[in-house]
C-alpha cells in the first residue's frame, strides 16, 4: 500500500511539474499548431522517465510524435526558436543523412542557463516522427556538455559514428 | 527647364545612392561580424553529418562562472571563457574522400587572407593529406578572434572563437567547448612570432 501512494506521488509529481513548464509546453503546442499534428498519449510516461533517466539527467519531460512531416530544419528550428522565450540560446545542433536509406536526422539542442544549473531542450528530428525533450544537468553532466558538446549531442540524439 | 530636369534627376540619384549606403550599412557591419562563413556553410549539404555547436554571450559567461575555481584546467579555461564574444564550430564528415575539394579549403583560407588577419599555423601533412591553418585577428595590436580550419579527408572542422585570447592559451582551449585539441608546440612557436 505504501509503494502505491510512493508510485501516485511520483506520477502526480511528474503530472505537476509537467502542467507547470511553460517552455516545454510552448514547443510542444508550437509543433502541434504549425504541423497539425498531436503528441502521443502515453500512459505511465512520467513513472516511466523516472526510471528511465540517464545519469546526470532530472526533470525529464518527453513528447514524440508520430506522422510528423517537417518540411525542412530551418523550418523546425523557426517554430521552436519562435516558441522559446529570450532565456534560451541555441547551443548544437546535429543533422545526419543517409544516402542508402534516404532519411535524414536533425537533433536541435537549446540551452537554458542560470546559476547552477542548464536546461536543455532537444528536439528531435527523423523523417517521420519528432520528440522534444526538456531535462536538467547534474554539475557533472553540464561539465561533460561543455567540454564535447558535440559528442554528447550525437549520444543524446542517438547519432552514431560509424568509421567505414 | 532642362536645368530643373537635370535637378531633379541629380537629386533623386542621390537620395537613391544615400538610401543604398543606408540599407548597405548593416550589411556591411554584418559582414564584418561574420561568425561563420557562407562557404562553411555550403558544405553542410554535402556533408554525411553536421555537427554545429553556438556558444556565445550569456552561455559563455554562465560557463565560465560555472567551471570550478578548484580544478586548475578548469579555472585556466574559466578565465579564457569569460573575456571571450564567442565560440562557433562547424563539423563536417563525409561519406567518402574527395567529397568537398582543395579548393573547397582554399575558398574557406582566402577569406581570411585580408586586412586584420594572418596566418600564423598552417600543417600540411603529404602522409594522409591531413591540413590545419590558424588564422589571428588583430585588433589595435591586439588579438581580437583566432579561426581554426582542419581539413581531413572524411573530416572538415571550422572554428571561430571570437574575443581576446594569446596564442599560447589556445592550447589550453583545446578539447574544451568542441575544440579540436592542437599541438601546442607549434602554437608556442606562433607565439614566439615564428610564423608558419
Amino acid at each position: 500500500m505504501k509503494s502505491l501512494r510512493v508510485l501516485l506521488l511520483i506520477l502526480c509529481c511528474s503530472t505537476l511539474s509537467h502542467a507547470g513548464d511553460n517552455d516545454f509546453r510552448g514547443v510542444v503546442h508550437a509543433i502541434e499548431g504549425h504541423y497539425g499534428v498531436h503528441h502521443m498519449h502515453i500512459p505511465l510516461m512520467g513513472f516511466a522517465l523516472w526510471i528511465a533517466r540517464p545519469q546526470g539527467v532530472s526533470g525529464l519531460k518527453l513528447a514524440l510524435f508520430e506522422n510528423f512531416n517537417g518540411d525542412s530544419t530551418e523550418d523546425v528550428s523557426r517554430v521552436v526558436e519562435n516558441s522559446l522565450g529570450p532565456d534560451w540560446y541555441p547551443f548544437v545542433r546535429v543533422r545526419s543523412r543517409n544516402s542508402v536509406m534516404g532519411d535524414d536526422e536533425t537533433t536541435l539542442i537549446y540551452a537554458s542557463p542560470s546559476e547552477g544549473r542548464l536546461r536543455m531542450m532537444i528536439v528531435n528530428v527523423e523523417s517521420s516522427e519528432a520528440t522534444v525533450v526538456e531535462l536538467k544537468l547534474s554539475d557533472r553532466a553540464i561539465k561533460g556538455w561543455l567540454k564535447e558538446p558535440g559528442e554528447e549531442a550525437e549520444g543524446q540524439s542517438g547519432h552514431h559514428h560509424h568509421d567505414d | 527647364m532642362a536645368q530643373m530636369t537635370n535637378k531633379t534627376t541629380n537629386k533623386k540619384n542621390t537620395s537613391k545612392m544615400l538610401w543604398l549606403l543606408l540599407l548597405a550599412c548593416p550589411l556591411l557591419a554584418r559582414a564584418q561580424d561574420v561568425k561563420i562563413p557562407p562557404d562553411v556553410e555550403k558544405l553542410s549539404a554535402r556533408a554525411k553529418e553536421t555537427v554545429e555547436v553556438t556558444m556565445d554571450g550569456p552561455m559563455l559567461r554562465w560557463a565560465s562562472k560555472f567551471l570550478s575555481a578548484e580544478d586548475p584546467d578548469e579555472e585556466k579555461a574559466a578565465k579564457l571563457v569569460a573575456n571571450l564574444k564567442g565560440i562557433y564550430v562547424r563539423s563536417y564528415e563525409f561519406d567518402k574522400d574527395g567529397a568537398y575539394s582543395a579548393a573547397d579549403v582554399e575558398a574557406l583560407r582566402s577569406q581570411f587572407h585580408s586586412p586584420g588577419w594572418s596566418r600564423v599555423v598552417g600543417v600540411r601533412s603529404e602522409r594522409n593529406g591531413d591540413n590545419v591553418d590558424v588564422f589571428f585577428k588583430l585588433e589595435n595590436d591586439k588579438m581580437a578572434g583566432i579561426v581554426i580550419i582542419s581539413a581531413e579527408a572524411r573530416e572538415l572542422t571550422f572554428v571561430n572563437i571570437v574575443g581576446p585570447l594569446e596564442v599560447d592559451q589556445l592550447a589550453d582551449l583545446g578539447g574544451e567547448f568542441g575544440i579540436p585539441k592542437l599541438n601546442s608546440k607549434s602554437l608556442a612557436k606562433a607565439g614566439k612570432g615564428e610564423h608558419k
